[in-house]
């Protein structure tokens, strides 16, 4: 699929061209809506978010690499973002992010064999009171421990291949 | 409000100019270099590498009253910024005080190189810009004895990366100073360049199909100050120490940009000095600090194998090997037995002394028929009556001023004014381009915003052939335009050949000039008439009497000897092979044999620009010197040699000992040429923005201009004479009848003519041969998109790939000169397409 | 009187070990700092040291050293990193044995040996070329150019110990 001619963006798209004065302000909303449909930011998307907005894909590849949550990588079902600054860390945030490693069995931003899950660190999340927590596909899951991930990964497990 | 400001540098006072950038300012008034890494004069400031750290401090006031604050004993109280201040960002103010040589600012620059050094590889021996580096140059003279950082997080990077076939990028030696990506944002306007990543993962990547291929990469590597980017033309080629520069001057087009050539003797070239880079050298008249690739790129011909080397002589039917005695002598007699009935055709490539040599020669014989090739474009008479006013600089046309390009592709026929004029673009310039055809300048002339800055144009689309009326009409039929243009405070036009006759780019320039004369923009600098006439010297050729309707009066007429100088007949016109057959004796001098050599009595190798001294006119009449700094390829000559020794031989004039020599006299006889002495035409003066020298980490690599800016031939209007405008009730315009089209032969910059094609590295960006063509057009001719067509006109018949598009008007065929080995129409003429069937390669 | 004294010096020396050598038949020993004919090096493996700088051209007070460079491939491999000495030539008669192109030198490719019977009877026959002087390789390594693994010599430089 495309993005491009994509009824189920069309609207959208079209929305958010309309909020800016000039078209290239659109450019990191489009690049999300690139990252919903191709599940990374990849060549194809940047190539139709520049013809969108008629920039140079250069332009758009720039905006991509700076901005960490976009992707530019292929990464799994389940993208798990641990927040390990220090407030986080002082709540035991590392060990954590270093056992839900381990628990997957993938090293930093690495994705599980079966496609599910890619797991990496990042930087302030702004949820310091509830560490340790991550973010899955841009959604906050708070104040984890060992047993509460193990069941949300089975959770998560059981979504996919109850839908795939 | 006073144009100047006064600031302190140091604790001295200095009267620089009200708006100027503070390092800008400090290094032309105050030789203070503030050190800079991503500041340069010629794009705006960013302030990212924080190299240019000062003290900076202005006259404080009192908030209540706005009044200024004294101390005690009367002195202004200069109030210091807590922090320490990017000097590139600053645009200076009065009373500004600066102090470069505190200890906190030693520190600053001290700990930014330890910083920019802390993962920048130790690869000075191997590195092309060591020696010239400005990292290297200030590390020396700023920079800290030794580093605290740890060796084992330094990064490792791609230190081999084509950012496209010309340049490569190292990413380990990249100090992130995004100097090559606003070059090609701000300066040529193809942002293909950018940023990726961020902090430490921070690289330049493109992203763009195609990629990093504009006619202006090759500057990025003169301006990176480090060694990220190199050519693949010049990497390992030598050490910049071991490097002779010899000043010269582009053989390729009307721009005449100043370069440098810089030689070095080469095993590889019979341990004899060579061609290892072409370099840009500053006029800020002409090309500023930015040449072309293909000046840069494209010099390896002055040592192609297949030059000519040795006077021919056709003895007995056959041509045979001679020695210049002999063949000298026999042309002499030719001549002398000729009554007369001589004519020269001389190319564009031809400098002003040759040219004088050749006219002296045909003149002692009797003759005066003077051809110019090739004969495409007449516009240089008028070039001589209102051409752009003496002083004329395109980098100061901008708001209020308006520049017209009409019938002609700049981007591909003179690639710096297209950049310039762009730039005059930026600057508020109002642009207009007019073509019958989707140009480059076209693209920026209807962008309406860049950078986010509003940029205004307009474009004309008119139908193919139609040129002529479209500018004698332009009140008439785009009124809100013409009025526009004719109330710019300057005004340029810009008038091509492009779908035009010759006899058509003689009127296109005459209403271009009516144009002009009538809104009162001639005689002034800034104002006037501009032609991409092709070759370096096609106004050199005009000044000295070589004519284009000459040519065509030589082709309709043969004479009994023709003497053929630096022009590629064969490659250029389809009908030469005919009208040729008529001459009795051919007498060829040139660089290549295109053939010519099968017809030809006498085949006389000459030396190429790079091997002698000489001069060109260039687009703006501007008289430009080149020097000497290869030495003669086999037994080649100047070609003022060769015809002065000719002139001598049959007692017509005694042979000049040297270039210069020819050059007095010709100054001495021609009107335009008065004072053109060589002494004149070197002298130079100090320019803005400085580079050279040390002023590496300033402007980049560029050189100084020790050989020269040249001297301007002022126009009938700079003159004071009253210029008329012609009465142009009649334009006699090509028009294609039932089932034909106009061929319109296009100009390539990258093309397959002989001097080109030495240039390897080059060739393979060169394209197939192709035609554009509207899609109603090809639906007649029965061919789509990709097909195989020939293209009959005249004597012409080619086939090349159909470029099916609506970028072309519908009526006419683009067709690019020298892609095909045949040769195409030499002006716009009535033919017709047709699809082949019966497959044959193409080229 | 001063004939005496002359004689007395005469006689003091008449006991000790002549100073004098039968050269050629006897050979002086020389120190291990003498410097005499130029080396190229090899590493271990087989590949060159030098790397086609120039430094040791641009140090050269006689501009005795002749150096032009060209590019190194992983098919075609004469040097570590990206570039060689396509031509490196020495004339011996310029060369006044000053081992500045030693100190120069930033991978120690170029060390001047103990040999020092140079003649020649063509002014021509002095310029010694890269094959006279570049060392053979070490027993077992091949001579250059080598096919290599990509990638595998990819810094000119070899790495420096931390100073620190």
């Amino acid at each position: 699929m495309a993005i491009i001619g994509n009824p189920k963006y069309e609207q959208r798209i079209e929305r958010h061209l309309a909020k800016y004065e000039t078209k290239r302000s659109a450019v990191m909303p489009l690049l999300y809506i690139a990252q919903e449909e191709y599940g990374w930011v990849n060549s194809d998307g940047i190539g139709e978010v520049a013809q969108i907005l008629n920039l140079d894909p250069t332009q758009v590849k720039s905006i991509a690499g700076f901005y960490t949550m976009y992707s530019e990588k292929p990464k799994g079902k389940y993208w798990l973002q641990v927040c390990t600054d220090l407030p986080c860390a002082l709540q035991g945030a590392d060990d954590f992010h270093a056992w839900l490693k381990d628990e997957l069995g993938v090293d930093e931003g690495g994705t599980t064999d079966d496609g599910l899950f890619t797991v990496e660190h990042v930087m302030c999340l702004a949820a310091c009171d509830k560490a340790p927590m991550l973010q899955c596909n841009f959604r906050y899951v708070e104040e984890l421990d060992q047993n509460k991930m193990r069941q949300l990964l089975a959770k998560w497990r059981s979504e996919a291949n109850g839908r795939g | 409000m006073s144009d100047t400001v006064t600031i302190n540098i140091d604790g001295q006072n200095y009267e620089v100019a009200a708006g100027a950038n503070l390092v800008d300012a400090a290094k032309w008034h105050a030789g203070n270099d503030i050190p800079v890494f991503c500041y340069h004069p010629k794009m705006d400031p960013v302030g990212m590498c924080r190299m240019c750290l000062v003290e900076l401090g202005t006259p404080g006031r009192d908030r209540a009253t706005g009044e200024l604050l004294r101390n005690d004993d009367g002195s202004l109280q200069i109030r210091y910024f807590p922090k320490l201040q990017t000097a590139c960002t600053t645009t200076v103010s009065d009373g500004m005080h600066i102090k470069t040589n505190t200890q906190q600012v030693i520190d600053a620059r001290n700990d930014v190189l330890e910083f920019l050094l802390s993962s920048h590889p130790l690869d000075c021996p191997i590195c092309d810009k060591g020696g010239e580096c400005p990292l290297q140059n200030l590390t020396m003279r700023h920079g800290p004895q030794a580093s605290r950082m740890y060796f084992e997080d330094k990064q490792l990077l791609e230190k081999h990366y084509p950012l496209g076939d010309l340049i490569f990028l190292d990413r380990e030696r990249c100090i992130q100073c995004a100097r090559c990506v606003r070059f090609q944002d701000e300066v040529v306007g193809d942002d293909v360049l950018a940023f990726h990543e961020r902090g430490r993962r921070l690289q330049i990547i493109t992203h763009s199909d195609p990629g990093f291929d504009t006619y202006f990469s090759g500057n990025t590597t003169d301006i990176c100050p480090v060694g990220a980017l190199t050519t693949a033309d010049f990497r390992f080629g030598a050490r910049p120490w071991e490097l002779n520069e010899v000043p010269s001057i582009s053989p390729w087009d009307a721009a005449g940009e100043n370069i440098s050539l810089s030689m070095r003797l080469d095993r590889d070239f019979g341990g004899k000095a060579m061609i290892k880079r072409v370099m840009p050298r500053q006029n800020e008249w002409v090309n500023e600090i930015w040449i072309t690739d293909k000046a840069r790129f494209g010099h390896h011909f002055t040592r192609a194998e297949d030059r000519l080397q040795q006077p021919q002589m056709r003895t007995g039917g056959t041509l045979r090997n001679s020695n210049w005695e002999a063949a000298i002598a026999a042309m002499a007699a030719t001549l002398q037995g000729a009554d007369g009935d001589v004519a020269a055709i001389a190319g564009s490539g031809m400098s002003n002394e040759d040219l004088w040599a050749l006219r002296q020669l045909l003149e002692g014989v009797g003759a005066g028929r003077l051809g110019a090739w090739p004969p495409t474009h007449d516009a240089a008479p008028h070039l001589e009556q209102v051409g752009v006013g003496a002083g004329t600089n395109l980098s100061e046309l901008g708001r209020g001023d308006a520049i017209l390009v009409i019938a002609c592709d700049l981007e591909e026929e003179v690639p710096i004014w297209r950049l310039r004029l762009k730039q005059a673009q930026d600057r508020g310039a109002y642009l207009v381009v007019a073509n019958a055809r989707d140009t480059r300048l076209e693209d920026f002339a209807v962008q309406g915003a860049r950078n986010d800055k509003v940029v205004e144009g307009d474009a004309i689309r008119y139908a193919p052939g139609e040129a002529v009326s479209v500018m004698r009409d332009l009140q008439k039929a785009h009124p809100q335009i013409a009025e526009r243009l004719s109330r710019a405070e300057n005004l340029v036009i810009v008038a091509g050949a492009e779908g035009l006759s010759l006899a058509g780019s003689e009127a296109l320039a005459a209403a271009a000039a009516n144009f002009l004369i009538e809104s009162g923009h001639t005689g002034s600098a800034n104002n006037g008439l501009l032609s991409p006439l092709p070759g370096a010297n096609g106004l050199g050729l005009h000044y000295l009497g070589f004519t284009p309707q000459t040519t065509l009066n030589i082709m309709q007429e043969p004479p009994r000897v023709l003497i053929v100088a630096q022009a590629e007949l064969l490659d250029d016109d389809p009908a030469a092979q005919q009208w040729l057959s008529q001459v009795e004796t051919i007498i060829y001098a040139g660089l290549f044999d295109d053939g010519i050599s099968q017809r030809a009595d006498f085949i006389l190798p000459l030396q190429s620009f790079a091997e002698r001294d000489g001069s060109f006119v260039n687009g703006e009449r501007r008289v430009q010197r080149f020097y000497t700094a290869q030495g003669p390829m086999g037994q080649a000559l100047p070609a003022w040699k060769l015809f002065g020794g000719i002139s001598q031989n049959a007692g017509i004039a005694n042979l000049k000992p040297s270039a210069a020599a020819v050059m007095l006299e010709l100054s001495g006889s021609v009107a335009a040429f008065q004072g053109a002495s060589y002494r004149a035409l070197s002298r130079t003066e100090r320019q803005f923005p400085d580079v050279g020298g040390r002023d590496l980490y300033y402007g980049g690599t560029a050189y100084t201009n020790h050989g020269g800016i040249g001297l301007q031939i002022p126009t009938a209007a700079d003159r004071g004479a009253d210029v008329q405008r012609r009465d142009m009730a009649d334009v006699a315009e090509l028009r294609a009848g039932e089932g034909e089209l106009l061929i319109m032969p296009i100009t390539r910059l990258y093309n397959r003519q002989r001097s080109f094609r030495p240039s390897l590295l080059v060739e393979q960006r060169i394209l197939n041969p192709y035609a554009l063509i509207h899609p109603d057009d090809a639906a007649a001719a029965g061919t789509i998109d990709g097909d195989l067509i020939e293209i009959v006109a005249g004597e012409s018949k080619v086939r090349v790939r159909a470029s099916v598009s609506s970028e072309i008007a519908a009526g006419g065929v683009a067709l690019p000169r020298h892609l095909t080995d045949a040769a195409v129409p030499l002006s716009a003429s009535v033919g017709t397409v047709s699809r082949v069937t019966d497959a044959v390669a193409v080229r | 009187m001063n004939v005496i004294k002359g004689f007395q010096t005469t006689a003091k020396h008449l006991m000790e070990d002549a100073v004098t050598i039968q050269y050629p038949e006897q050979v002086q020993k020389f120190h291990q700092r003498y410097k005499g004919r130029h080396h190229l090096r090899r590493y271990e493996n087989g590949l060159e040291k030098c790397i086609g700088c120039s430094l040791c051209a641009a140090a050269c007070p006689a501009d005795a050293i002749w150096v032009e460079a060209a590019e190194n491939t992983d098919e075609e491999r004469y040097s570590p990193g990206e570039r060689f000495a396509k031509t490196y030539e020495i004339n011996m008669l310029r060369c006044i044995f000053c081992g500045y192109c030693e100190d120069a030198c930033p991978t120690e490719a170029i060390q001047l040996g103990h040999e020092h019977q140079m003649s020649y009877t063509d002014r021509r026959d002095a310029i010694y070329t890269k094959d006279m002087l570049i060392d053979a390789p070490a027993e077992g390594a091949a001579s250059t150019p080598q096919q290599v693994e990509p990638g595998a010599y990819n810094r000119s430089i070899p790495d420096m110990e931390d100073p620190s």
